[in-house]
């Protein structure tokens, strides 16, 4: 379980996150979506423990997380970054075995039990064939699955995963947000994300969660808040939202004129 | 990584030669020099000293070997390893290449410390303060740099090394000032400033082996939290690193070891940034490889480079930063074309 409490966060004068209030219930999927620059990135390292908040805090299992040591932070709350950095020359094994760093500390090497959580995650994911492979030079989808190995290897009750489908296409977009709806589902993780694609939003979380400038807009259903009129209002777009197969797809309408393109590609080929 | 070995094997056959390497350099700091002493009659005189068999070395012979070219030796061996060790610690504490023991400002404030005792004490020779006044220096330089860029600790790492930058640059002028301005005492400064293991003794390695030993120990120690660290700061801290904590120490502990070896020999060269490169090409990227290994070829290194200065023009010595680079620079090209071959 995640509670937020009136969570303030500043960069200078701005505020990027506006006393912001959060509860996720424990074995569900909170996504958070808005448009660039709502605060969605600095809400969930906050929640990660990456930024110092001006005001408010994070609990997670009834634990204050603002005082806590880095290390005991990472045995509750595991990050999957935006842009996570990937060291070159690392083998994949290892870089998922980073994840157990809080639990073996930095003196004493991994244990047994650390070495069968890696094992087990690896094998979960089926990284297996890639356990020996220069992490730098995995396709992007592997890539994605090795930092949501590594977080997963942290063994917490808590994952928090920002962007996590950037760069990927359609199926590996798909393949990672069911993998980690696996874990939400079998494992009982509880998981924060922010994801741009609202399609996508809409069918894996539990709940979504509408930020714009720092501050919540929409905290509902899934499905109801994809349908909210203020929705398009926040992000100054028309949507519809088109029921496939049972699924909620929000497709973006475009406003302009159609004849302006016409105009166009005709002087364009008459030139 | 690059050629058909495996990384495991790689690095056992590294170890192996790295350790050989050390050994050989051993019987070279003691058997070679301007005085031929076969090495055999030196092993036998280090066996008799053990109980086995009688030596044959003269008591001149044996005073060469064992109060000018013992102490110079393990000066070397102790400098050559705590200079890679920390330059390879600071690559991986600041994750930038070109990183070494001098970042901080260690070898700016020492020079200062050092041309101050050299300008201003009368008399022939090094005076006695030199090395203390060497090892204030640096401390110093590494003080304040870490309060005018401390606070880049918490965020990004550029801040500490601009400040690091900037006072080796004031230091410096001052140094270069300060020993213009004094052009009896220039080639003193000059000399010391280029590095030397040639003033090593007995007294002087045990004042600087407590610091020398305490860092290696440390910074090898440090090799688990670096390779965590090189999925950058805040990557680290969410898998649970103090990474404040963490640089916090070992710029403690390189700064303390560098400063007692810069204060002993001078200013070397070469050493910190190459080997734990050279190193690093041959066993891949993790430091818990990189480090140990870095200790033993520094050490091997320097004490080999050493043994080329007082012999290739002797009685005359070659300053030992000149032959740190001349030797270093073609064999870590040669290193380099391996590994971009072996890449391919």
């Amino acid at each position: 379980m995640i509670e937020v409490r009136a969570l303030t966060v500043r960069a200078g004068s701005r505020v990027l996150v506006d006393a912001v209030d959060l509860v996720v219930e424990p074995g569900t999927w909170c996504t958070v979506i808005g448009p660039n620059g709502a605060g969605k990135t600095t809400l969930v390292e906050a929640v990660a423990g990456l930024r110092r908040p001006e005001g408010g805090s994070v609990w997670v299992g009834g634990r204050d997380l603002g005082p806590m040591r880095e290390r005991d932070r990472a045995r509750v709350v595991a990050l999957v970054p935006q842009h996570p950095v990937v060291p070159p020359g690392m083998a994949v094994y290892d870089y998922v075995a980073l994840g157990r760093t809080a639990h073996h500390g930095l003196l004493r090497g991994a244990t047994s039990a650390d070495r069968r959580a890696v094992d087990e995650v690896i094998g979960r994911l089926a990284l297996g064939d890639l356990a020996e492979r220069d992490v730098a030079t995995l396709s992007g989808g592997e890539r994605q699955r090795t930092v949501v190995a590594r977080a997963l290897a942290q063994g917490t009750s808590v994952v928090v995963l920002d962007e996590p489908t950037t760069g990927l296409d359609v199926r590996h977009q798909i393949e990672l947000l069911e993998l980690v709806r696996n874990e939400v589902v079998d494992c009982g993780v509880t998981v924060l994300a922010t994801l741009h694609d609202l399609t996508l939003a809409g069918q894996f979380a539990d709940r979504i969660v509408l930020l714009d400038a720092g501050r919540v807009v929409l905290d509902g259903a899934a499905r109801e808040v994809v349908r909210d009129p203020e929705l398009a209002a926040r992000y100054r777009t028309a949507l519809r939202v088109v029921e496939v197969e049972g699924r909620d797809v929000v497709v973006p309408v475009r406003t302009q004129p159609t004849a302006a393109t016409t105009e166009r590609a005709s002087t364009g080929s008459a030139r | 990584m690059s050629t058909a070995l495996p990384p495991r094997r790689r690095v056992a056959v590294a170890g192996v030669l790295a350790t050989l390497a050390v050994l050989g350099a051993v019987l070279a700091g003691l058997a070679v020099g301007p005085t031929p002493i076969g090495l055999g009659r030196v092993v036998g005189d280090l066996l008799s000293r053990l109980g086995v068999g009688h030596s044959t070395l003269s008591p001149l012979q044996s005073t060469i070997v064992w109060q000018l070219r013992a102490p110079r030796l393990v000066m070397g061996l102790l400098a050559g390893a705590m200079l890679a060790v920390a330059g390879g610690t600071y690559q991986g504490a600041f994750r930038n290449p070109l990183a070494d023991p001098y970042l901080l400002g260690v070898a700016s404030g020492a020079g200062l410390g050092a041309t101050i005792a050299l300008v201003r004490v009368q008399g022939d020779g090094v005076p006695a303060i030199t090395p203390l006044l060497a090892f204030a220096g640096a401390m110093a330089a590494v003080g304040v740099t870490w309060v005018i860029g401390g606070r880049g600790l918490r965020t990004a790492t550029g801040r500490l090394i601009l400040a690091g930058v900037a006072v080796s640059s004031l230091l410096t002028s001052a140094q270069t000032y300060l020993q213009q301005s004094s052009l009896g005492s220039m080639a003193k400064v000059y000399i010391w400033l280029l590095g030397s293991l040639a003033g090593a003794s007995w007294s002087s390695v045990a004042l600087i082996t407590p610091y020398v030993l305490g860092a290696i120990v440390v910074c090898v120690l440090a090799a688990r939290a670096l390779d965590v660290l090189s999925v950058g700061d805040d990557e680290s801290r969410s898998l649970g690193l103090p990474v404040r904590r963490v640089r916090a120490i070992v710029v403690v502990a390189s700064s303390l070891g560098t400063a007692a070896v810069v204060s002993a020999v001078g200013l070397i060269g070469f050493v910190g940034i190459i080997v734990p490169h050279a190193v690093r090409l041959v066993v891949g990227t993790s430091y818990r490889r990189i480090l140990p290994l870095t200790v033993l070829v520094g050490a091997a290194f320097l004490v080999f480079a050493d043994t080329l200065a007082r012999t290739v023009m002797a009685p005359s010595e070659l300053p030992l930063g000149v032959v740190t680079a001349l030797v270093g620079a073609p064999v870590f090209v040669v290193l380099l074309g391996w590994n971009e071959r072996g890449a391919r």
